[in-house]
């Protein structure tokens, strides 16, 4: 097909592009947020497993993505935390991809800072990273998520919320609102995650007394409102007016499912009841509506309790290996009320 | 629509009844998959065979068939369009980001549209005038083109969009048809018509044939690219309209995300080659129509999602077989 005097012009243009393209992206990786002179703090400072007891930190906090609102929330609420603390913040934006998360952990650790703070995108995987920080004597905080490896060791502590539990909570409430009796379409996360395979237990956990609480379909969606729309509109073709509740592993599938509903006809929040997890802003205007019924909350803004925790750390307080975060609950008596304050 | 149409360079040149019979075999063997797969789910999905369920396939493929008509095009030259799904995403985010700032809608869509066209025409621009190979150009574009719609609308958080007019593009209907579903099938009927009829369809078959031959027989190779790809920046630029009013708010990370490897998909198994050099884009909208069936297939009989990924790859992979071309 391509003719061979042009063969080595055209290769040499493509290995290029393919250069300039990668540069690209590794240059908009890492962004430098604060600036200013980085933390040197008094001299003979001592140090808590490689940490300055006084003064100002430079932390790295290698974000998996940036592409939703759950975790803009997220990121936002570490950089409001760190300015507020006086610290300087190196953020990090992994796109959803595992391998990319672990080159930019290890260039937070050639880049010498004090403290990391990772939100795991996959369970398994991250072990290069957490070794390359241990034996650059840098601590890491797991947040959100869980990675393998020991606390006091690979890391020092895991804040966040409890997925499983989340789950419970809104297999829960179907059943106290439905008396125990319910045909339920389950929307999946993303296949694979450990977010979906805890809420999908929790859930499971807490139906499994109830005989009639049934999962006439359960599906992934992806996490995504589009998704969660077309993959509702399918099952209510095959199963209709049978589904009495619908279970979303995350409001977006749930905001989704309920544009399905509305437009055959049915009505979410009476018809069928929507409850999902993650108390997102349009989740709590749809609950406000009428249109959906309750929301676990997975609280993204985890800053301000990282931030604790670093702090007892640096005292040289034992830190557990466990944070939890205390999620609420949003139905339509406290939706109206935290809406505004909501992501 | 189940009207399979082919079209060879060869066949239009020398007019043959036997060589433009042989380009509808392929088309046949999608038209024979897909009876097959309607039947199978008439028998065994519970309401498959229902009007409602009719509208509904034909609605959710609507965005992948658009785009797989303009690859359709790209693919007949020999081409490839990669930037498809981010051009989807730029029009989505351009079109809610002007609509929330009080633009009117028609202009706000016009706009979208006219810059999803650009797009594609720079694409075209970039692949003819310096002659860079479609695949790098395109997926230069994939990825700056989700950064740019994720800048249009501030990081990509959602934008919603609740205008009853751009919504009535996503929800509306004709008497029984929904308007997407309406728009696709003018789209695709005049595409079936471009590529029979007309010396545009000609010239892109016989680009995508043999360039220097195309260029020495007179026909204006750069600007016959420069137009296909626009043309597939363009529908592309429709979809993303309406997936956006459809779901009514703009995703910019996720509106069109792999939609790319769909098109091709549908496009490979309707029966035009990758090589270029001929175009069917009945196959197409047939195969479009294979690959939203398969999906709906396991999400209505609720069978793990992740085997239809294998069933797809398996029916792209016979497909590229017995179209394989025939030693002569």
């Amino acid at each position: 097909m391509m003719k061979s005097s042009n063969h080595t012009r055209r290769l040499s243009t493509i290995v290029g592009i393919l250069f300039a393209l990668a540069s690209l992206t590794m240059t908009s990786c890492v962004k430098q947020e604060g600036g200013g002179v980085s933390g040197v703090s008094g001299a003979g400072a001592s140090e808590v497993a490689g940490i300055k007891k006084e003064g100002k930190l430079v932390i790295g906090f290698a974000q998996m993505e940036n592409n939703n609102p759950w975790r803009i929330a997220e990121t936002n609420s570490f950089r409001e935390e760190a300015a507020k603390r006086g610290h300087e913040i190196v953020v990090s934006d992994a796109q959803g991809d595992a391998a990319r998360q672990v080159n930019n952990v290890e260039d937070l650790v050639t880049r010498r800072v004090d403290v990391i703070m990772l939100p795991p995108r996959e369970f398994e995987g991250l072990s290069p990273a957490l070794k390359a920080a241990r034996e650059a004597k840098i601590p890491v905080f797991l947040i959100d998520r869980e990675a393998a490896g020991t606390s006091g060791e690979d890391y020092v502590a895991f804040i966040g919320s409890n997925f499983v539990q989340q789950g419970q909570r809104a297999g829960e409430w179907l059943i106290n609102k439905t008396g125990g009796k319910a045909n339920i379409v389950e929307l999946q996360g993303t296949s694979g995650a450990s977010v979906t395979r805890d809420r999908k237990q929790g859930f499971a956990d807490a139906i499994s007394k109830s005989p009639d609480m049934k999962i006439i379909a359960s599906q992934t969606a992806n996490f995504s409102r589009a998704e969660g729309q077309k993959v509702m509109e399918t099952i209510i073709q095959a199963r209709g007016k049978e589904i009495t509740a619908v279970y979303a592993h995350n409001d977006e599938m749930a905001i989704g499912a309920i544009q399905a509903l509305k437009a055959a006809g049915m009505k979410p929040g009476t018809d069928v009841l929507v409850v999902s997890v993650d108390g997102e802003k349009d989740a709590l205007k749809a609950i406000t509506a009428g249109e959906m019924n309750v929301t676990v909350e997975s609280n993204p803004r985890l800053g301000p309790l990282a931030f604790d925790t670093l702090e007892r750390f640096r005292r040289g307080e034992k830190i557990e290996p466990r944070i939890i975060i205390q999620d609420r609950l949003f139905d339509s008596s406290n939706a109206a009320q935290f809406v505004d304050e909501a992501y | 629509m189940q009207q399979a149409t082919g079209i060879n360079s060869t066949a239009a040149a020398r007019g043959g009844v036997m060589s433009s019979l042989a380009a509808y075999g392929p088309t046949y063997g999608a038209l024979a998959a897909l009876v097959l797969l309607i039947v199978f789910n008439a028998i065994f999905t519970r309401n498959f065979a229902t009007p409602d369920n009719l509208w509904n396939t034909l609605l959710q493929m609507t965005p992948t068939a658009l785009v797989a008509t303009g690859m359709t095009l790209v693919i007949a030259t020999g081409g490839i369009d990669l930037s498809v799904g981010s051009v989807m995403a730029i029009a989505s985010a351009l079109a809610a980001t002007l609509i929330a700032g009080g633009t009117g809608v028609g202009v706000a869509a016009l706009l979208a549209l006219a810059v999803a066209c650009g797009c594609g025409a720079l694409n075209g621009a970039l692949i003819s005038g310096f002659r860079i190979q479609p695949i790098i150009v395109t997926l230069a574009l994939l990825i700056a083109g989700r950064g740019a719609a994720q800048v249009i609308s501030q990081g990509g958080q959602l934008i919603p969009l609740n205008n009853p007019a751009f919504g009535y593009l996503g929800r509306g209907y004709v008497g029984p048809v929904p308007a997407q579903v309406l728009i696709m099938i003018v789209v695709a009927v005049v595409a079936v018509f471009v590529m029979r009829r007309s010396s545009f369809g000609r010239y892109v078959v016989a680009v995508g044939g043999n360039e220097a031959a195309a260029r020495l027989a007179g026909i204006k190779t750069h600007r016959t690219k420069i137009t296909v790809y626009a043309i597939s920046g363009l529908l592309a630029g429709i979809a993303g309209l309406i997936e956006t009013a459809r779901l009514g708010a703009s995703d910019a990370a996720k509106v069109g995300l792999n939609i790319e490897l769909d098109a091709i998909a549908a496009v490979v198994v309707g029966g035009t080659p990758l090589t270029g050099g001929r175009a069917t884009v009945g196959g197409t909208i047939i195969g479009a129509l294979i690959m939203q069936i398969i999906s709906m297939t396991f999400i209505m009989n609720d069978i793990k999602f992740s085997w239809s990924l294998v069933l797809k790859a398996a029916i792209i992979l016979i497909a590229v077989y017995v179209q394989r071309p025939k030693v002569a």
